[in-house]
């Protein structure tokens, strides 16, 4: 491979690739605003300026390509001039904003400032007034005083949405971006440009003065608005979630998430619908009870029915391992129906990332052996509940009264229903027995997405059986040092369990003997049972995620 | 003098002699806070009745209402015992302590000393021995290292001083030729005080004198900085007020016995040049042993705000290297004055 | 233990410390009759001057709106943790204003990091050194409590305006 020299390193190059570039892969970071890896070179921020030899000028090194033999100076003295005298002329007109900036604390801008800046203006002159609080769309608050114009945000809409819908517009130091005329930012995608904004001239209404970034501990994660499984960061304060943000996965969704995925999917894990504590039915209401007498009338009341008396229903919600314990029970039991319902909502899709599966983990929960509900299966369930032959219903993690709405009626027929679920829904109503259930952000598991990618998600939010510390969850400052007298430190916390926990303690209590002390253990049970999951563990599946062993699923991408 | 009259005098003495002493030491306590607050350029305790005058019965009921912790490491019967061997010695020593000449009252003579022994020096010396007992088990029991370290260091300060001690002691023996205190005053008439006669003993005397009550600048024992309070560490409530009040006894017994070694005890010089009454001249005696005792309690207090604490490798070599020989040339000066002067 | 080599070597008298313990005594015997600095609290007060850190207070400015944008350095740069911000839009032009601000007076250690980091002189030292509390509710000063006007920090502002 052809070399360059970069401040008296060799480092390697392919070819075609631009200074920036070479020197990324080699871990070298240019400074730089308006380039980004995955959007076209623009060049018009001036920051990544780089001394060439030979070359009469400096150059910018996000659109000069590497050729064999060049020898680059990114910080001799004429590269830190010009970088630094850049960074003046940024700030001239940039406000002094950043105590109320959401962006603070994540700002490039700030950053480069702290590490390239004079720590003082020569400028005396007003700034330049333009207009704050813009409403860019549904869900982004523009400020056009804090921009620095490097489009990085109307090339996003040009290249990555493709709507086309932001541009620059007048001249001069009144240059500011505004959507076409009539038009409103609303792609799928909006909330994207807030990531990529250098500055925090675009920011995220929803998460807008909610917390400052250095307060909160961040947990990887995937996201389960649809199938694709976006890598993502859960943010947490004081165990709450405050958002989510995309976290870079070349094969799954290299930068982005939709709207949709960062906005809809954890409210729920800190509503007032969520279930605290295990509930049983006594003259028709539900009761609170201990864990252990919930677990017991569970045991008890399915041990006096026979295996074609029962039907489980699964969940594409659930993560592997739950699934996978629910199977177990359902074989020690004898249970031949164990199915799960897909959630697709047809035309949802784009070829960007967004899917029309909306559940995160149909494929894992089909690997792991459950059945799809189809028409014929369900008209099949209809029949056998009408007629009195099923008369138990065990259903996980989703809301099958609230899909099939027939079930309603036919449950007057049914004997017990035994629910797990993380917040009231329709289902949950018609329960005997409801088990807490942990939500996604709140354990271990693995999810298999439409690629045929395991990934896993971990505790991000702490429930009553978790401890930040003890329990190897991320944590923030204020985590560390607080104590329980601290109101920082009440936030509130669940007692809710992942159903393979509550699943292993009801087969326990019927006799089956295992013993999973971890998510991780019953992993290990499915990597040693189920063929495509052969020779996986959770240290190689780590943050990126691993196909499984199937030719079927190598090349979808 | 019956059997009866003689039980009655002596309890009335032991009484006497009790209440006093527990009450000068409640208002010791109040002096040395007192006196520590000027030297510091401070007011000092004035809030509790006038002047702060009631702060040492304030002081006491806090202490007895507090909580006894007994530490779960403790060996409980020592623990126990360790205050009550040292309140119980420091108020034996007072026994043979005169506190002036005999007074007539009754037509009875009546000696001012609770108990007259003939062997009293000898007692006070093994009494004071005793009374490392309390703190090396104070030190041992409470199965805590600042107190074990607080305790071995108390032993071994006050095996090393009672040495120099006794040299001391050898020389006023030597001159006054008993054992008796009453005598040993005696002989210390008119300007004749062994402080005169004998500096080197005198400031040896004094110097084991603050070792052997634990006080500044040999206060190791209790160093707060290093060992949180020493032997006493894990005492609390009434166990603690004990310790407490038995080092204040001790130093109110070390001063009266100071006075009576060296300062010639209850002597006025010349008093009876005056021709004064018998009784008024004791009286006096007395006020002038009371003066001269509370004198040396305020040297104690004073000298603790005056000199920083040893360093444990110098108050070994002061004990041995200084004070042991010194005390040894004191013996050596006193024969030579009684070869010449054939006192 | 090696001795460390004195520079000159002390002669006889010197080494006894005779004299120089006496010194020492008549310093301290001195000081017992100079005049006492004590000030007898409850009834004479002590009045601090503007460099004093009593506790922090927010400022009130003299429209009647808190300075405070919510900016959460102050909380982020106490060492003791004992600030906590929520912030909140506000109509008027700062944007944000915080809508709970706690200090836990029990972990405040009155170091004054707060006063140095804030970018809008909206958190400043106030003179008040008299805090009780008897249980930990109290402790946490809400908005309410920490809400001071302008006009009685001016001496600190100007202090900081001068010094920081």
């Amino acid at each position: 491979m052809p070399k360059i020299i970069l401040d008296g390193k060799e480092i390697e190059f392919k070819p075609g690739q631009t200074i920036i570039e070479a020197a990324r892969d080699a871990g070298i970071d240019i400074p730089h605003f308006c380039w980004h890896p995955k959007l076209s070179v623009s060049g018009n921020c001036r920051m990544c300026l780089v001394e060439v030899e030979q070359m009469p000028k400096l150059v910018i090194s996000c659109a000069t390509l590497a050729s064999e033999g060049m020898v680059v100076h990114t910080s001799s003295p004429k590269a830190v001039e010009a970088r630094n005298a850049v960074m003046e002329f940024l700030l001239i007109n940039h406000p002094l904003d950043c105590p109320i900036c959401d962006e603070a604390g994540e700002c490039k801008l700030q950053e480069y400032a702290y590490a390239h800046g004079r720590g003082e203006s020569r400028f005396e002159e007003m700034k330049v007034r333009k207009e704050k609080r813009i409403q860019l769309g549904p869900y982004i608050k523009f400020d056009a005083e804090r921009c620095i114009l490097c489009s990085r945000c109307i090339r996003f809409t040009d290249e990555i949405a493709k709507s086309h819908q932001l541009t620059f517009i007048k001249r001069g130091d009144k240059v500011t971006i505004t959507t076409f005329p009539g038009e409103s930012f609303d792609n799928p995608y909006t909330l994207n440009t807030t990531d990529i904004c250098p500055v925090g001239a675009l920011t995220n209404q929803d998460f807008r003065f909610k917390a400052r970034v250095w307060e909160m501990s961040k947990t990887n994660s995937i996201c389960i608005g649809c199938a694709r499984g976006c890598n993502i960061e859960i943010w947490v304060r004081n165990n709450q979630i405050l958002r989510l943000t995309p976290r870079y996965n070349e094969d799954v969704n290299s930068y982005w998430m939709c709207d949709n995925g960062r906005l809809n999917t954890f409210k729920f894990v800190n509503s007032d619908s969520r279930i605290d504590g295990p509930f049983v039915r006594r003259n028709g209401l539900l009761e609170k009870v201990s864990w252990e007498e919930a677990l017991s009338e569970a045991s008890n009341k399915l041990k006096k029915y026979k295996g074609n008396e029962i039907a489980f229903i699964g969940s594409a919600y659930a993560t592997n391992e739950d699934n996978f314990m629910f199977i177990k029970l359902a074989k020690l039991l004898d249970v031949k129906k164990v199915m799960f319902a897909r959630h697709i909502k047809e035309g949802d899709q784009d070829d960007i990332l967004i899917r029309e599966d909306k559940t995160p983990n149909s494929l894992g929960a089909e690997l792991i052996g459950l059945m799809p509900i189809n028409e014929n299966l369900l008209n099949e369930l209809f029949e056998e509940i009408s007629t009195g032959k099923i008369k138990v219903l065990y259903i996980i993690e989703d809301d099958i009264f609230g899909k099939y709405e027939n079930l309603k009626e036919l449950a007057k027929k049914l004997e017990l229903i035994i629910v797990h679920a993380t917040n009231k829904n329709i289902t949950t109503e018609f329960a005997d027995i409801l088990f807490p259930a942990s939500t996604y952000a709140e354990k271990h598991g693995t999810f298999v997405n439409f690629q045929g990618r395991v990934q896993r998600i971990r505790p991000a939010v702490a429930t009553v059986e978790l401890d930040r510390a003890l329990d190897g969850m991320s944590m923030s400052r204020w985590d560390k040092f607080g104590t329980p007298f601290d109101r920082w430190m009440q936030g509130k916390k669940y007692d809710a369990k992942p159903s393979w926990k509550i699943l292993t303690s009801i087969s326990t209590k019927l006799g089956l003997k295992i013993k999973y002390e971890m998510a991780e253990d019953v992993f290990e049970d499915i990597a040693n049972t189920i063929d495509e999951f052969k020779g996986l563990d959770y240290d190689l599946i780590s943050n990126n995620g691993i196909k499984i062993k199937n030719k079927a699923y190598e090349y979808i991408k | 003098m019956n059997i009866w009259e003689l039980v009655i005098i002596t309890i009335v003495k032991i009484l006497i002699a009790i209440t006093t002493l527990l009450l000068s030491v409640a208002y010791m306590v109040y002096f040395e806070r007192k006196i520590s607050a000027w030297a510091q350029n401070r007011l000092g305790p004035n809030r509790v009745g006038y002047k702060g005058l009631l702060q040492p019965f304030a002081d006491v009921f806090k202490l007895l209402l507090k909580e006894d912790i007994v530490p779960q490491a403790a060996n409980k019967t020592l623990h126990t015992l360790a205050p009550f061997i040292s309140l119980f010695v420091a108020f034996a020593t007072y026994a043979v302590v005169p506190i002036g000449p005999s007074i007539n009252i009754f037509g009875k003579e009546i000696k001012l000393v609770a108990a007259d022994v003939n062997i009293g020096i000898l007692y006070v010396l093994a009494l004071t021995s005793l009374g490392v007992y309390g703190v090396t088990f104070a030190g041992w029991s409470s199965g805590s290292k600042y107190s074990l370290l607080g305790g071995i260091r108390s032993s071994a300060q006050m095996i090393s001083y009672e040495v120099s001690m006794g040299f001391s002691i050898a020389g006023v023996l030597l001159l006054s030729e008993s054992l008796r205190p009453i005598d040993i005053v005696n002989a210390q008439y008119g300007w004749m005080w062994n402080a005169i006669l004998q500096p080197i003993g005198f400031i040896t005397f004094v110097v084991s004198a603050f070792a052997e009550t634990n006080r500044l600048p040999f206060d190791l024992p209790e160093a707060e900085p290093e060992l949180v309070g020493g032997y006493h560490t894990e005492y609390s409530s009434f166990k603690f007020a004990g310790f407490f009040l038995a080092e204040y006894a001790n130093m109110i017994i070390a001063s009266c016995l100071i006075v009576t070694l060296y300062l010639g005890g209850w002597q006025i010089p010349y008093i009876d040049k005056l021709g004064l009454n018998a009784t008024v001249t004791t009286i006096l005696q007395v006020g002038a042993f009371l003066f001269k005792t509370a004198f040396m309690l305020f040297v104690f207090i004073w000298v603790r705000w005056s000199i920083p604490r040893f360093r444990y490798d110098q108050l070994m070599n002061i004990g041995w290297k200084v004070m042991f020989p010194l005390s040894l040339v004191n013996i050596i000066w006193v024969a030579l004055l009684i070869m010449i002067f054939k006192i | 233990m090696v001795a460390k080599k004195r520079k000159k070597n002390l002669n006889f008298f010197e080494r006894i410390y005779i004299v120089e313990i006496i010194k020492g005594m008549i310093l301290t015997l001195k000081n017992m009759f100079r005049p006492k600095f004590t000030m007898e609290y409850p009834e004479v007060k002590f009045e601090p001057p503007a460099s004093y850190r009593g506790r922090p207070v927010l400022v009130l400015d003299e429209n009647g709106v808190e300075r405070c944008v919510a900016c959460g350095l102050c909380s982020r740069v106490c060492p003791a943790l004992a600030i906590e911000v929520q912030a909140a839009e506000t109509e008027y032009e700062k944007e944000r204003y915080p809508e709970k601000f706690e200090i836990n007076m029990l972990r405040c250690i009155f170091c004054g990091f707060c006063e140095e980091v804030c970018p809008e002189e909206a958190i400043v030292m106030s003179k008040d050194y008299e805090l009780v509390y008897t249980n930990r509710e109290d402790a946490i000063y809400g908005k309410d409590k920490l809400l001071v006007p302008i006009e009685q920090l001016r001496d600190r502002i100007e202090f900081l305006r001068k010094f920081k």
